[in-house]
């Protein structure tokens, strides 16, 4: 263990947390460079759904992720890691390759994980109770059981990759995955940790299909699905995992490690009233917000670039927005992002997914519209919202903001720093 | 100068009874909360046995909103939340709520939603079912539905670190009001009794058919039961400030993965040890230092060799002398609640100078010595607490806590 620096919230004291790697399994790929690419081409990653029988459901779309694990796992037993499990050992995979940590560096040194997750996997839990069910307690499977508890998907991946630091899982919903990142932040900069992959993950299933549509959740076309969208009917759901590879700054010197940005805050909040109060509930995305930049001890006007979490949800969305506008004015509101048009709502991967794009879009200073976006809502008080991408200069793209809000009274943000120059100078 | 966290309310409910002062007085008494499964027909099961909480009404504790709309764990857990703000005199009209946040733990969340879904979709009654698996199953909902009855606007973060995430949520509490994220925090854990944990948990063999007996020669295995507990925490000075009755401090905590199988520990008690030390060495506490150990002690033959191992790996001989109780003989094995409610014991432990007993004991295990204060309470000077916790995934997690400097 290192020596314990002092917890704090004072910037002077605290440990920099930067990120030397990531790592992302998505319905448009799983290399951040063609995934920004698509996102800047206004790509949409929803189609008709192929994992399972749709019948029943109200809804035929959704961002599936074409999963070849062939691609990640050679010669190892997959069968007791269910899907929810392979997308997240898959993306620490790409994750621990992009930060440059072998077999030797995770022997040699702990790392953790904590990752952000809304469901797991209920469909390994719901099919499990359904075969003890209908064949009887004593015909299920001990593996699927091991595969029920919500944090499966967290120990599977520190198994798989030897993960021996802090493993923790976080459930908050959408926007689970910003408060993962939020969380392994905290950790480092306390000295609890040197390195963690933080981040989120979830599949899509028939179970979480069926609630969210029951729930008048989802669009029942993808393409009227479009974040801050005249029209929007709400969301069409995706999956995938995202991870980022978060270290304290001082120990990465050692290793020449590339730094691709730094976690400058952080901020999270709760609406009690859980949306039933649209003020109040936009007032606490906001204090989320200005946590997050108190935290950075940065003000409104450096901020260059804004990920937005929004999805389609009608509610949701102008929320997100409302919030947005009581802190930029109009002037001042730099360029904004959603990307769960492209990608799908993937729930407790998308606002891990939103902050790998970022720093993706921000080292390339070039930010991508919202895909199929054409009439703005009226109601939404921002300008300049649009489906094309942005270029911008070096300044203005180092410090953005990512947000996210979920649908029972979690907010997120984060500020990030992206590191263009180290970039360049690695390569 | 680091900011000292102390816990200044408790809430529980358990197999044995509710409220910081019944449970404590029943833990101490011996008492047992274990009986005949009644959530569910057992007939297709060879073990019948549950700690479940009986006589719950949740209706007294939900005043802003509707308890019909919540999931039972998240009953239980409003119910354990307002009783730790009563038992801790806070009153919220006080507070900044907006800087006053809750972390809760749980292993299943809300499994007795996904089971109702089971229930039609075995019947093919699809179309009665509604939308619960997003409005009312997911876990998140635990921690936002006390927050939502409390109005606490500070953050609000859910932990399903499995058995060990009540531990998990305090530790995360405790962080969160040392970097003045918050200033007083709600944190525990919550499970519901749950179908699908007692058949997997059957289906390994680990439920004991008669009698959980924690490091007994002849103990054949855990109780699944249900429960919640919440600590309320804030910092040493807002609870002078406040003339608060003080329990105990936490005093700092560790945590750990092993990396190495989803249900079985690590043969060495490698992650278990490493979480202790990490915890004590937080703290600035010697091993010598820790006068009880309230154990993970599930009862299971694995589990307790194990853990009695992970403890001869850090305290080295001293491990025989520590008296290290297990109230998992009295109440089941509580899923995420269980740490959460061992954390208030350990509190209460630290304030009152007694401990509660191992229950069922009878025979000593040579892979097991430890001083499991057998069958009846004690009373010894305890200075410092350690509370572990070990879960599924080889999540492992140890929280001390020590007595208030004054």
């Amino acid at each position: 263990m290192p020596e314990l620096a002092t917890a704090s919230l004072d910037p002077d004291r605290r440990r920099r947390v930067v990120i030397t790697g990531r790592g992302a399994v998505t319905p448009l790929g799983d290399c951040p460079d063609e995934i920004h690419r698509a996102l800047c081409e206004g790509r949409r990653g929803a189609a008709g759904i192929r994992g399972f029988d749709t019948g029943e459901l109200p809804i035929h779309e959704a961002a599936e992720v074409d999963f070849d694990p062939t691609r990640y796992f050679q010669g190892r037993n997959l069968r007791p890691i269910d899907r929810t499990g392979r997308l997240v050992i898959a993306a620490a995979q790409l994750t621990l390759d992009d930060a440059g940590w072998d077999e030797e560096a995770l022997a040699a040194r702990e790392a953790g994980l904590v990752l952000g997750t809304m469901f797991g996997s209920i469909h390994t839990i719901s099919a499990f109770d359904r075969r003890a069910l209908e064949a009887g307690p004593k015909y299920v499977k001990p593996f699927d059981f091991a595969n029920s508890v919500i944090n499966a998907a967290a120990g599977q991946t520190a198994i798989w990759h030897g993960l021996r630091g802090i493993n923790s899982t976080i459930t908050g919903g959408i926007g689970a995955g910003l408060q993962a990142l939020g969380y392994a932040t905290d950790l480092i900069r306390g000295g609890r940790a040197e390195a963690l992959l933080a981040g989120g993950g979830d599949e899509l299933c028939f179970e979480s299909a069926l609630g969210f549509s029951r729930a008048g959740h989802l669009a029942h076309r993808a393409a009227s699905s479009v974040p801050f969208s005249a029209g929007r009917e709400g969301m069409t759901l995706g999956e995938g995992a995202a991870l980022l590879m978060l270290e304290a700054a001082e120990t990465t010197s050692a290793r020449d490690a590339k730094i691709l940005a730094e976690v400058r805050g952080y901020g999270s909040t709760f609406d009690p009233s859980r949306g039933h109060e649209p003020e109040r509930a936009a007032a606490a995305m906001a204090r989320a917000i200005r946590q997050a930049l108190t935290d950075a001890r940065c003000t409104a006007q450096q901020i260059g670039w804004i990920s937005a979490g929004a999805n389609g949800s009608p509610a949701g969305d102008l929320r997100e927005g409302r919030a947005l506008a009581s802190i930029f004015s109009e002037a001042m509101l730099p360029p904004v992002t959603a990307i769960k048009s492209a990608l799908g709502e993937s729930l407790g991967a998308s606002a891990a997914l939103q902050a790998l794009q970022a720093i993706e879009a921000s080292r390339r200073n070039e930010w991508p519209g919202i895909a199929g976006l054409e009439q703005v809502d009226p109601e939404l008080p921002l300008s300049g919202l649009g489906a094309n991408p942005k270029r911008f200069d070096e300044q203005e793209s180092r410090l953005g903001l990512v947000t996210s809000t979920g649908l029972d009274g979690q907010s997120s943000a984060m500020v990030l720093e992206v590191y263009c120059q180290n970039e360049e100078a690695s390569r | 100068m680091q900011d000292t966290i102390v816990v200044t309310g408790i809430g529980a409910v358990t197999p044995v009874g509710s409220g910081r002062e019944q449970v404590w007085q029943r833990l101490l008494a011996g008492a047992s909360g274990i009986g005949p499964v009644r959530s569910f027909d057992t007939s297709g099961y060879n073990v019948h046995l549950g700690g479940e909480v009986r006589d719950f009404a949740a209706t007294p504790y939900f005043t802003r909103t509707h308890h019909e709309r919540v999931g039972r764990a998240s009953q239980l857990a409003v119910a354990a939340a307002r009783m730790a703000i009563e038992d801790g005199a806070l009153h919220l009209g006080d507070l900044d709520l907006d800087r006053t946040g809750v972390a809760m733990g749980t292993t299943s969340g809300e499994p007795q939603e996904v089971e109702r879904f089971d229930d039609r979709f075995v019947a093919g009654e699809l179309q009665e079912i509604g939308d619960e698996l997003v409005s009312r199953y997911p876990s998140h909902l635990i921690a936002g539905n006390v927050a939502a009855e409390l109005e606490l606007g500070g953050p609000n973060l859910m932990i399903p670190a499995a058995c060990a995430a009540g531990n998990y949520a305090i530790a995360h509490a405790f962080d969160l009001l040392r970097t003045r994220r918050a200033d007083v925090m709600l944190a525990g854990g919550a499970d519901s009794f749950s179908r699908i944990t007692y058949t997997g948990f059957a289906r390994l063999g680990a439920i004991a058919p008669e009698v959980c007996q924690p490091f007994d020669r002849n103990r054949k295995g855990m109780i699944p039961g249900e429960g919640a507990a919440v600590l309320l925490l804030e910092r040493l000075e807002d609870a002078r400030r406040r003339g608060a009755r003080i329990y105990a401090e936490v005093a700092g905590y560790g945590l750990s993965c092993d990396a190495h199988h989803m249900t079985a520990a690590h043969p060495e008690g490698d992650g278990a040890a490493r979480a202790m030390a990490a915890a004590l060495a937080q703290c600035g506490c010697a091993p010598g230092e820790v006068s009880y150990i309230s154990a993970h002690g599930t009862g299971t033959p694995t589990n307790d060799r194990l853990e009695t191992r992970a403890l001869y790996r850090l305290f080295g001989d001293q491990a025989r002398g520590v008296p290290t109780s297990s109230i998992k003989s009295m109440i089941g094995h509580t899923m995420g609640a269980a740490s959460a409610i061992e954390g208030a014991v350990c509190a209460l432990a630290v304030f009152e100078n007694r401990v509660p007993p191992t229950i069922n004991f009878d025979q000593p295990d040579p892979d097991c010595q430890v001083d499991c204060v057998p069958n009846t309470a004690r009373e010894l000077p305890v200075e410092v607490a350690m509370n572990n916790a070990y879960a599924f995934g080889g999540n492992n997690a140890a929280v001390v806590f020590r007595k208030c400097p004054s």
